[in-house]
Formats: C-alpha cells, structure tokens, sequence
C-alpha cells in the first residue's frame, strides 16, 4: 500500500515539478518524496523506478499519439533503442535512485512489528 | 548520513549529471535526460496538423502586424509599414527555419567545427582561406552606407533575434537539441554571410588549375578542342546581332603570359556542374489570355530543410510574394502586383588564382608585384571545434585577395601559394537590388534595381502586367582578354590583373524581342558581335534549346502549359547521341542481356520518365563511355578539366580516330566505334548488376534514386524521391540536384496570378507534418496556388490560421 502511496505521489509530485522545470528536478522530487514515505530502500527504489518511469512513459505516449507518431520513428531510427524504451528507462533509474537515496538519508528503518 | 546513502547519493547525482551533458564515442550523444524528457525534450517538436491561431506580444515592433498562414503553411504578412514588414520577416522565417539559417550562416563563415566537431576543420579553414567572412563584412559596410538596406537588414535582424529570445528549452528546434548548442544572436553580417555562401555555390566550379595541367599537357590547339569557349550550339541568351550601340572598354594590348606549370594542389571541393536553372518570359502575343507569363525554376542541391521559404510580404507601398532565402529579407525569386521576376546563373568566369612569389621562405610578410615588395595581411584565424582545445590558422592577404593555397593548406610544395580573386569579395549591394525588384512597377524600375546588383552574376528574367518582357546579364564583370581567365594568373605583375570593370550600361540586355519570348537555361550568353571576351567553366547545351524550340512553336500559352514545360522530360541529348551509337554496334555479336537492352534503347522515346528503362540504359552508357574515352584524364597524375558531353558526343560523331578515343591500358588501337561498343557492353553489365542487387527493373526512377538530404545528413530525417528528369534536361532532377523551386506567373492587368512548389515543406521541423508535404507534390509536377490578395479579409477563405503580432504596450 505504501509503495502505491509513494509512486502515484512521485507521479503527481513530478507531473507538477517537471511541468514548469528541467528534467533533472524529477531527482529532487523522487527524493524527498523518499525521503517523506521512509520505505525500505527495495521499496522506496521500486515506487521511485515505476514512479518516474511511467510519467514518462505516459507523457510521451500522450506527445505520440496527439502528434500521429510524426517524429518517433524519425529519432527511433537515429538511435539503437526504441526511443519509448530509452524514455521510460532514463526515466526508471533516475527515479528509482533518487528515491532510494532519500529513503537512505532518513537512516535504518526499523522493524515496526 | 550513512556510507549507503551518500554513496546512492553520489551515483544519483553521477546519474543526473552523465545524462544532461552530451558525450562523443565516435557518434555524438545528445543530453539522453534533456532530449528525452518528455516535457521539455524532443517529444515536444512533435506537431499536429492543426495549427492554433495566436497572438504574440513582441516588443521590438511599431504596430500590430497580421498573419495568415494558408493550407500550405505560406505567410501572408500584413504590416502597417516597411520597418514591421522586414521585421516580421525576420520573426516569422525564424520561427520556422532558425536551425537552417544559423547552420548554413556558421558553414558559411566556416564555423561547423563548432558544431559537428573537429571533422569539419578542413572544411572551415577552407571557408576562412576563402575570405567568405572577408566578403560578407565588405557587403555589411556597404549595407551599412545605404539607409534602406541598412533598415531592412537591421529590422530583419532584430526580428530574427526577437524570435530567439523567446525561445526556451521546450521550443528549441529539434537539431539544437540533438546536437546541443544554443543559437547565438543574428546580425546583418549574417545575411551578408548567405548571400556570399550562394555566391560561392553558384560561382566556384571554375577549373583555372585543371586548365592550367591541360595546357601545359596537350598544347593550344588540343585544349581548344577538347575545352572550347564557346561551343556555338543553339541560341545565346540574348541574340541582338549588331545592337550593342556602345564603345567598350578597351585594355592596352598587353599579352598576358600563359602559364607553364603543373599545379598538383588538392582542391577543395566544387559545386556540381547539375547546378543551374531555367527562366523564361512568354509575351502576350504567345498566350492564351494575351497577358505575359514568367517562369522560373532554379536547380540546386536539393537539401531539407529547403533552401526556400514562401512568403507574401505585404505593406503600404509594398506587396511581393514569391521565394525567399531564410535568413534574407525580401522576395528573391518573385512577383508583385505589377512584375515577376525570376533568376538563372550566368556563367562566367568571376574568379581568378593568382601565383604568388613571397619574400624569404616562411615568413611571408612581403610578396612581389612588379618589382616591388608590398607587405602581406595576416590574419589569425581561430577555430574552437567542438570537443577540441581552440586551433588557429594564419590567412595571408595580398591585394588580389586571400591566400587560400600553400603549404600549410592543401598544397603541393612551399613554393606554391594561390590568391584567391573572387568577385563577391568586392563590396555589393545585392539587397539594394532586390528590395527595389520587389517594390517594382515597370521595366525603367526594373532596369534601375539591376544597376545596384553585382554579384553572383544572374540572368535576370522579367515580365510586366502592361505587357513588356525582358532579360538583363547583370553582375560586375572583369574586362577580360582573350583567354584571361581560363588560367592560374601571375600574382607577380599587375599587368595580369583585372583591368577595368564592364560598365553596368554595357551589360547584355534585350527587351521584347520579335520572337515573343526571353529564356536562359545556363548557355552561352551573347551573340558574337558583342564587343567583350566571354569565358566560363561551362556553358549548358541542352536544356536551352529545347526550352527555346518548344516556346518558339507554341501558340495560345496557358500557365499549365508552362508547368508542363518545366516537367518537361525529353532528353535531347540522348536524342542527338543515341541512334548514331547504337548503329555503330554489331548487333549480330550481341549477348542475350545487350540484345534486350538494344531494344530497349531502339524503342525508347527519349523521355527520362519515372518508369523508362530505356533512360537508364542510356544512363548506364554514358557513365561508362566518358571515362573510357577520358582515361588518359581521369587517371593523370595532375588534376585535368573534363571535357562537357555535348563535347564528347560531337567528337565521337566528328573524329572518331582521335587519339584519346585509344585506351592506354589495351595494347590494341581504339576508334570511337570500339569505345561505342566496349562500353555498350560494360553498361549493360552495370545495369545487369544493379538489377541482381536490387531485384527490381530498372526504371529510371529507381534507377537514378534521388535523394533529398537532411543538411546535417541525418538519414531519418531525409528522403528518396521517385522523379523523372535529369541533368541537362528541362526538368533537371539528378540524384542530388534539381529543380528547387518551381514558380509560373500570369501577369494579367486583373491581377497576378500565381503558382508555385518546392521539395520540402515550409516548416522546416522534421516533426512538423509541414517538413515535407511539398515533395510529392513537386515530384507529381503539381503545384500550389500561391494565394496574393491585398488584405486578409480577402486571404480568410484560404486561411488555415492567423497570428497577430502586437507591440509591446509602453
């Protein structure tokens, strides 16, 4: 349940942050948003992966599909990787580090029951 | 914190910082977090069809300026006065091609390096040794003299820059994103560098050095037989025999000294000799709605994004819509409600090499000219290539220009250096020229705005609504000497120096001549009698005379007649060639592949369309048959000049024992008719070939496969197109060259009507639907009305979308 809670609050989180600002403020959001939930670091690294990692999937899945896929294919080519796969990749680890980082920085969690 | 979470927060920080900067492993890498962010990054280039209509507040500007965009993306810009109208211009060509201007500005100035890294030094010491940005300052000071260039190249600037600063990382263009940089502020000295950059595309295929090694090789009699002046096929530009009422310019008799040595420089890189273009003029006795009609439709290399924009500019006093270069401001290639306009190249020799002789062996600070040591210029030119510590390069000036060749650069020992005489390097007013066309209303005005136009030298069509035609050779031309020009010259005496300039007055013009019609195709351009020498790299032989035959026997034109004729895909020279050739083979000793190809050939109406295979044989021939008959040149251990195909056709028609038609690698003696044969056979293997590798017929369209490139070469970005047409056909599409604009204007005293297309798109955005949607139909030969109404009330039918600018409130 926490780990839901955490990733649908890093989704929101970024969704706003990253709306007005550059793309590596989605670290700082992962992370306090670590930092605040204090998962363990497996969980924490989890919801901050899938967080990100499906906002950025989503949202270029929302610029594809509004634009008539113009210009993915065009960059896909000039890669070696699917551009969706890179986006939602780049996306994950930059998520899910940041947000294992924040868990870390609270300290041990300790064992409730 | 614990060693876990400062050691997570290091790689976290590691993470962030490795994808927001660009790397190099041989391929560059763009910020892979910026680029891909998908709210900020690439994903955001992606356009709809449907364009929102807007409004933009921009201080900069003196009063509200409307747009309307057509279904073609065209802009229809209506501004209050001359100062918004250039203004606008500059925004608006910047919204939509600022990638485009600044590449093709830094290429000019040489300054790609920049941008690509270190691959592109050699080719930007090139662009520095040339004195590009020498050329495009001496053209700014010159701008800066006249108060209205000076306003239209300042306000197009400041528009071009008020664009810029509203750019963000979400709305940088693609290319910026890819490659990582920033655009940096525009200037008028960069129009000036464009200017000069289209200059150096349509001036610089000369072959000074090659006929400098052809000379000393084959001798006087050889050269002019294999490279003639003037080869006297089909009629001048302008034929007005005994009508040049004038005294020309006379120089003292002094004979310059050809050359005598080898020159074994490695040259830099010259435009294709496909680079040219058609123009013509029909008068009213000739068409069909008795008004005259214009067409124009320049070849060059056909790149995305295009080298034209469509635009329709429109103020008080002012109204012209046609093609325009992105990042110059007014109409180049147009029309307004009173005239049409439209340019070709005029060949002719504007660039000159001098040999120049230095004092003492490495310093060059002074160098001989007529016995006397002048001291040199130098300047230090610096480079700061992308990834690479700053490297610099010392150009030499001596008064005849730029030392682009010696030791230090492509040259062949140190006691080779070549100045560089070019006429675009002399001050220029060439936007003087075409502000004044666009505001034209008759042929004095027309006459009055060429005075102002130097360079590079165009054939400048022209057509008026009261029913005048007109053609003017105008550029700044060297009073040349027999034979000046076609060498390298002797930087050491001034005798051999440009001497005087042909007076603007003595330029070739005519106006309504009796045959009904004006037309230049890149030929030869006057009749004998004109009074001064006429040399050039080359003259075209083909496309002007089948322009010129079909005008002569059409009646009742009409504007879809002329489209036709720009479509045009008959290939004269393969009519002149062909059946002289195919009789010369033996078809009794044809294999089973020739005896096909045979009938094929036989058969083929000489049309180079998208299906023929007949075109493609040919083709396949004559790639084969030039070098076997130009061996001793192609493999010559000094760079040779190649003799044009009218040439080689004639000879092989005229003297077929001619001893280059001998291969020097076979023992036995050759003719022209074992060279016919022999390479009927390698071509047909050539086309065999390429039918095992692509498991295809070969029809001429896919046979040639043109290819129209993105200007960074990104392959996704550009495309293969299926299109008739070829080198030395009206319709001259070859692989990388072609038509890059197609306009026809009916000049009817109701009001202009006109058409025209480009291959590309007006958006030059590879994720605009835009960036393309005019290739196919250029390639179909169709084209898109160009809507010219006065106001926008009358543009609104044809509105996709309008964007109001409004000046800042104070």
């Amino acid at each position: 349940m926490k780990f839901l809670l955490q990733t649908l609050t890093t989704i929101i989180g970024c969704f706003i942050v990253q709306y007005f600002l550059p793309w590596w403020t989605m670290a700082v959001v992962a992370l306090i948003v670590g930092f605040i939930f204090h998962n363990s670091g497996k969980t924490s690294f989890a919801a901050g992966f899938f967080g990100a990692g499906l906002l950025w999937l989503g949202m270029a899945y929302y610029m594809d599909v509004s634009t008539q896929s113009i210009l993915t294919e065009k960059i896909s080519k000039l890669f070696p990787l699917n551009v969706f796969i890179m986006t939602a990749v780049i996306g994950s680890l930059v998520g899910g580090f940041a947000a294992l980082t924040g868990t870390l920085m609270r300290g041990k969690k300790l064992a409730k029951y | 914190m614990s060693a876990k979470a400062i050691t997570s927060l290091l790689f976290t920080v590691a993470l962030v910082y490795t994808l927001n900067r660009s790397w190099d492993f041989g391929k560059p890498i763009p910020p892979l977090g910026k680029f891909l962010d998908p709210f900020h990054g690439f994903w955001r280039n992606a356009e709809s069809k449907d364009l929102k209509s807007s409004e933009e507040i921009i201080s900069g500007l003196k009063d509200e300026v409307s747009i309307v965009y057509d279904s073609t993306l065209i802009p229809h810009i209506y501004a209050k006065n001359e100062e918004d109208l250039f203004f606008a211009q500059g925004y608006i060509t910047a919204k939509y091609r600022l990638w485009q201007m600044e590449f093709q500005t830094h290429a000019a100035a040489g300054r790609i390096s920049e941008i690509i890294g270190p691959a592109a030094l050699d080719f930007d010491r090139g662009q520095r040794r040339l004195g590009m940005a020498y050329a495009a300052q001496n053209s700014v000071e010159e701008m800066e003299k006249d108060s209205i260039i000076k306003m239209v190249a300042n306000r197009y600037s400041d528009g071009v820059n008020a664009y810029i600063k509203s750019l963000d990382y979400e709305k940088l263009p693609l290319e910026y994103k890819l490659l990582n940089y920033w655009p940096e502020q525009w200037t008028p000295l960069k129009s000036g560098l464009l200017l000069k950059y289209m200059a150096k595309t349509l001036n610089i295929q000369d072959k000074d050095f090659e006929m400098t090694n052809a000379l000393k090789l084959f001798g006087k009699e050889t050269l002019n037989l294999l490279y003639p002046d003037n080869e006297h096929v089909g009629d001048p530009i302008v034929d007005n025999p005994n009508g040049w009422n004038f005294k020309p310019v006379s120089l003292d008799k002094v004979a310059h000294a050809l050359p005598k040595d080898f020159v074994q420089i490695n040259q830099l890189e010259k435009s294709s000799t496909d680079i040219g273009s058609n123009n013509w003029a029909v008068s009213g006795i000739k068409t069909a709605s008795g008004s005259p009609i214009l067409c124009n439709d320049p070849h060059l290399e056909l790149n995305l994004p295009s080298i034209w924009y469509i635009i329709h500019l429109s103020a008080p006093g002012f109204n012209s819509m046609g093609a325009s270069l992105p990042g110059a401001p007014t109409v180049i290639s147009g029309f307004n409600d009173s005239i049409a306009w439209g340019e070709t190249n005029a060949q002719r020799d504007l660039v000159d090499w001098f040999k120049i002789e230095f004092k003492g062996k490495t310093k060059k600070d002074e160098y001989l000219s007529d016995g006397v040591w002048k001291p040199t210029k130098k300047v230090i030119e610096k480079f700061t290539a992308k990834g690479k510590e700053d490297t610099f390069d010392t150009v030499i000036y001596t008064h005849h220009g730029p030392v682009t060749y010696d030791e230090s650069y492509h040259g062949d020992n140190e006691k080779n250096h070549y100045a560089f005489r070019w006429i675009a390097h002399d001050p220029s007013k060439e936007l003087l020229a075409f502000y004044l066309l666009n505001k034209g209303k008759n042929h004095r005005d027309y006459m009055k705005a060429l005075d102002h136009y130097t360079s590079p030298a165009q054939n400048f069509v022209f057509a008026c609504v009261n029913g005048d035609i007109a053609m003017r050779i105008q550029g700044k031309y060297p009073v040349r000497r027999a034979n000046e020009g076609r060498f390298v010259l002797d930087g050491t005496k001034t005798s051999d120096e440009w001497q005087a300039f042909i007076p603007s007055e003595q330029n070739i013009t005519y106006k309504n001549p009796a045959r009904g019609f004006v037309s230049s195709a890149n030929q030869y351009p006057v009749d004998d009698t004109y009074p001064y020498y006429v040399t050039a790299t080359n003259f075209e032989a083909y496309r002007n005379r089948r322009i010129n035959q079909l005008l002569s026997e059409w009646k009742s034109i009409t504007p879809q007649d002329m489209m036709k004729l720009q479509a045009d895909n008959y290939n004269l020279k393969a009519a002149e060639s062909l059946p002289g050739w195919l009789k010369m083979l033996d078809s009794a000793k044809l294999n089973n592949d020739e005896k096909i190809a045979f009938e094929k050939l036989r058969s083929w109406d000489f049309n180079n369309s998208i299906t023929s295979e007949g075109a493609s044989y040919y083709e396949a021939w004559l790639r084969t048959i030039y070098p076997m008959i130009w061996d001793e040149i192609f493999d010559s251990r000094v760079s040779l000049p190649e003799p044009t195909s009218y040439t080689t056709i004639k000879l092989i028609k005229e003297k077929p024992d001619l001893s280059f038609f001998d291969i020097k690698s076979t023992a036995e003696k050759e003719t022209a008719v074992d060279i016919v044969r022999k390479s009927f056979s390698e071509g047909v293997k050539a086309i065999e070939k390429w039918r095992q590798e692509k498991k295809t017929n070969p029809e001429w369209a896919e046979f040639k496969d043109s290819y129209i490139q993105h200007l960074a070469r990104l392959a996704p970005l550009s495309y293969h197109v299926k299109h008739g047409g070829n080198g030395s056909i009206v319709n001259a599409h070859s692989k990388r060259n072609g038509p890059s604009w197609r306009m026809v204007a009916s000049l009817e005293k109701q009001g202009v009507k006109a058409w025209g297309v480009y291959p590309g798109g007006q958006s030059g955005n590879p994720g605009s639907p835009y960036y393309n949607n005019m290739i196919d139909v250029w390639s179909a030969d169709h084209y898109f009305n160009l809507h010219f109404n006065s106001s926008t009330e009358q543009m609104n039918p044809f509105a996709m979308s309008s964007s109001t600018l409004k000046p800042e409130v104070k």
